[in-house]
Parts: structure tokens; sequence; C-alpha cells
């Protein structure tokens, strides 16, 4: 099972995918990718359906890529000296703002369920599109402590803190004028939220 | 129960529909997972997570053990 060095409990295939997705976003929203990174991002194959089309995409993005493109790009895109094109925070693209009341409830979630930021690391708010990616993934995974998430925990986190935003983000990282290996990773970020919007679903 | 059962595996053929299922490990590639790490998890003596694994959900994972 691939999901064997990052996931100590037994789930399921299409969940440890779920995880791998979410991480998969998170690393790439989170920095410029690293070298190391685009040769693994360049390796991966999908299949017929609609995001292992996106998946491809944006492997063959990888691999005409360079780390010092993806590094400007990647600038141009959410940082910039003027800001970048977009702000990829729940809160900003909830309220306009920075900082605002759904920081606080997230703030509180993440309390509730033992996940703490590193300090050291990371001084942006925690409600950055690469951390909230991140707090899926170790939510379904069980990296956060007691065992992996109940479904129905892990559905009241996505719809409070990722439904409600980030499929737009996504759709405007898909469009955004600056975006060039970006633009699979918003289409693979849209259609993924789209996916675990209709799964949770299913399941409530 | 039976409902519960039945619910999760229509969801687990969705996504095995959707890209994520065995054969369509699409984003499985080794090493991507490994996230650099922003959040972790709270240390033991602060921790107040609030989820408690129930019986219900420990035979969901048992049932769904592939």
């Amino acid at each position: 099972m691939q999901a064997t060095d990052q996931a100590p409990y037994a789930i399921t295939e299409e969940d440890a995918l779920r995880a791998q997705a979410y991480a998969l976003l998170a690393r790439l929203l989170a920095e410029p990718p690293s070298a190391e990174l685009i040769m693994r991002v360049a390796a991966l194959d999908g299949d017929a359906s609609v995001l292992g089309l996106a998946l491809n995409e944006l492997a063959a993005a990888a691999r005409c890529a360079s780390a010092e493109r993806l590094e400007e790009e990647y600038h141009a895109l959410f940082i910039g000296l003027a800001g970048g094109e977009l702000t990829p925070y729940g809160s900003y693209y909830l309220t306009g703002f920075l900082f605002e009341k759904p920081l606080a409830e997230l703030r509180g979630d993440m309390a509730r369920l033992g996940i703490v930021r590193q300090e050291q690391k990371t001084k942006e708010p925690e409600d950055h599109i690469a951390t909230l990616c991140e707090a899926m993934a170790g939510l379904i995974t069980g990296a956060f402590g007691e065992g992996p998430a109940a479904l129905a925990e892990q559905h009241a986190f996505f719809d409070r803190h990722l439904g409600s935003w980030a499929q737009q983000f996504f759709a405007d990282l898909e469009a955004a004028e600056a975006a060039r290996f970006y633009r699979p990773v918003g289409k693979i970020g849209r259609h993924f939220m789209e996916i675990e919007r209709q799964a949770f679903a299913m399941a409530a | 129960m039976k409902d519960h059962k039945l619910k999760s595996s229509k969801r687990r053929d969705f996504l095995k529909l959707a890209g994520l299922g065995a054969g369509a490990a699409g984003v499985a590639a080794a090493g991507i997972a490994r996230a650099e790490a922003k959040v972790e998890a709270a240390k033991p003596e602060d921790h107040s997570r609030g989820y408690r694994e129930s019986e219900h959900v420990k035979k969901y994972y048992a049932l769904a053990r592939f």
C-alpha cells in the first residue's frame, strides 16, 4: 500500500488517495515547488477520469518547467510586490478581508481537533489554502493524534473551512493570467473539491 | 447500520469513478504526499481533540479494509 509510510492507520484506498490529492495540492500551494517536487509531479500518471486527465496535464506542464520559472510564477500569483494576482485565504475570499471571523472559527476547530501550527515556520494566517489542504490530509490519515477522523468530522471541517470558497479559488487559479503550471493545479483542485462535496453528501 | 454500509459503498464507488480508486492511483506517486508541514499534531499535554473513535466507526474501517 502506497500510503504506509504516511498513514500508520488502516484507511481505505480511496481515502488514502484523497489524502494524497490534498497533500499534493498543499505542497504545490505552500511554496514554489523544488526541482525534486517538479520531477515527481512530472511522473504523475492519471487515468481517464476528469481528475486523471487534469493530473496528466499537470505532469506535462511539469516536464517543461524549471524551479526558477515556477518561483516567478508562484510569486506573480500569490505574493507579488503589490500583492499577487490571488489571495489564497478563506477569510479574504469570504469577507474581502484577512483575519476576519472565518479565521477565528478555523482556529477554534483546529484547537479542538488537536492541530497546531509550526510557529517558527509559519507566520501567515491558518486559513491559507495549503494549510487547509494539509489539515484535511492529516484528518484523513490520522496525523493529528487519535487515528483518522470520522467521515462526519472530515465533512464538517470541509464544509466550514473549504466548501464555501475553495472551489472558487481553484477556478480563479485556473483562469489567472500569470498561471501556466498552476493552471492544471487549479483544474485539479476545482474538480477535486467538487468530488469531495458530492462524496460527502452521499455519506451524510 | 445497513443504511450506513450502503451509503459508504456508494460513496466509495463514486470516488473510484472519479479517479480516486485502486489502479487509478494517479496522485499516489511516491513521495508527493510528504507535505512540507505547516501544521502538526498537538503535543500530548495540550491535547484536546474531541473526536473518539466509536465502535460504529471502527466497524466501518474494519469492513472497508482493503
